[in-house]
């Protein structure tokens, strides 16, 4: 009865290795047919909407001929539900523009700005493929910590290592402690970070921006791990919701 | 015959001297200006003669196109284009970025000084905490560069 039981070793007769190596063909061949989808996504609707025109849809095109910020990892970086937001009100993020127009340094960007409104539509169906846009090997990050609700202890903590011991607000739009707008205009703004961009992206762009950016105006630094998370979490802290 | 050969000599050796003392004269006016810093070549020079002048001094890390870059592409932001601290950040700082064309604040500062706030930061040397550090972003030599750039800017030297 017990020898009945017990699990028979599966031996693999050469007949079934045959069968098992054809399937893994099947399935190897199936899959190139599916994965260039993912590998190479879809931008016809992105270049229809003249996304293109500005934006690198992928990390191959030239630097130079960024106008506005790369989207090739739109979908690391944005949250959709903000993404159909603002693609039918657009607000600035970029007070003086972006980093490589000719006005940035003067404030008085050359591109026209706001960026074009679309209609509901056309703003679901681009936030859609923007969220397919996604960078490969990315590290994984702490989402939960990052996202854990932050304590007004910790905030105002984590703001000094912000303003003060980083100095990002020199840069960065951030609020003051009536939450009103307090920081400088050449990085883009953070009013609503916590609307706009992933945590776990914010954590990611923190560690290593070299492989989101390849020449940015930012500085880089080497965090340690705690001033990673608290830094991504006071970013992430900048919402709507927070009486801004 | 021989006497014109004898007065040309003469006249040849006349002018050679003559020429000696011209570039001698070139080459002290050039290396006094700068004589405090230290040249970029230290290996001894051939020693023709005992009154030769002194190799021309050169900064150790000269100010290039590469600096003016850098500084535009970076600095420029807070301390503006021509570095008179009117940067587009400027009027949002709670202290207002430091105009590089001032001498009276600039001689008071050392290289040095100059170079530990580059690096480290503003709050590592004791000033505004705005200034971020830049030494995961710049070489020292880039910054040693930048340093000599901010001198141009000011046209002044550490007092």
């Amino acid at each position: 009865m017990i020898l009945n039981r017990m699990p028979r070793p599966m031996i693999l007769s050469s007949a079934g290795v045959g069968w098992q190596i054809a399937r893994l063909m099947v399935t190897v061949l199936w899959l190139s047919f599916v994965m260039p989808a993912h590998a190479t996504p879809d931008v016809s609707l992105l270049k229809k909407n003249g996304c293109a025109e500005c934006h690198r849809l992928n990390p191959e095109a030239p630097l130079d001929s960024r106008k506005g910020p790369d989207l090739f990892f739109a979908g690391d970086k944005f949250q959709a539900d903000w993404l159909t937001r603002w693609l039918q009100e657009p607000v600035v993020i970029r007070l003086s523009g972006f980093i490589t127009d000719t006005g940035f340094l003067k404030g008085e960007p050359t591109l026209a700005t706001p960026h074009p409104k679309l209609d509901l539509g056309k703003a679901e169906a681009v936030t859609g493929h923007l969220m397919q846009l996604r960078m490969e090997g990315l590290e994984d990050a702490p989402s939960a910590e990052l996202n854990e609700p932050l304590s007004k202890g910790k905030r105002f903590k984590y703001k000094i290592l912000f303003e003060r011991e980083y100095g990002c607000i020199a840069c960065h739009q951030s609020v003051n402690l009536a939450y009103q707008p307090r920081g400088g205009v050449s990085g883009p703004s953070l009013l609503s970070a916590g609307d706009r961009l992933k945590a776990d992206w914010v954590y990611r762009w923190l560690k290593n921006p070299k492989k989101f950016e390849k020449r940015g105006r930012m500085p880089l630094f080497e965090f340690n791990e705690e001033e990673l998370q608290a830094l991504t979490r006071y970013v992430v802290w900048h919402k709507q919701s927070e009486g801004q | 015959m021989r006497r014109v050969e004898v007065l040309k000599n003469w006249m040849m050796i006349s002018l050679v001297l003559l020429l000696v003392v011209l570039c001698s004269a070139c080459g002290e006016s050039k290396t006094n200006p700068k004589a405090s810093e230290a040249p970029e070549i230290s290996a001894p020079q051939p020693v023709t003669q005992d009154a030769s002048p002194s190799p021309p001094r050169v900064k150790t890390h000269p100010v290039t196109t590469g600096t003016r870059e850098t500084y535009q592409w970076y600095c420029a932001q807070c301390h503006g284009i021509k570095g008179k601290g009117n940067g587009i950040n400027a009027p949002h700082t709670a202290v207002p970025p430091r105009d590089h064309t001032k001498a009276e604040y600039l001689e008071t500062r050392s290289d040095e000084q100059l170079f530990h706030v580059i690096k480290f930061g503003g709050l590592a040397g004791g000033r505004a905490p705005c200034m971020p550090r830049w030494g995961h972003t710049l070489n020292d030599d880039t910054i040693h560069a930048l340093v000599n750039y901010i001198r141009e800017l000011c046209e002044c030297d550490y007092l």
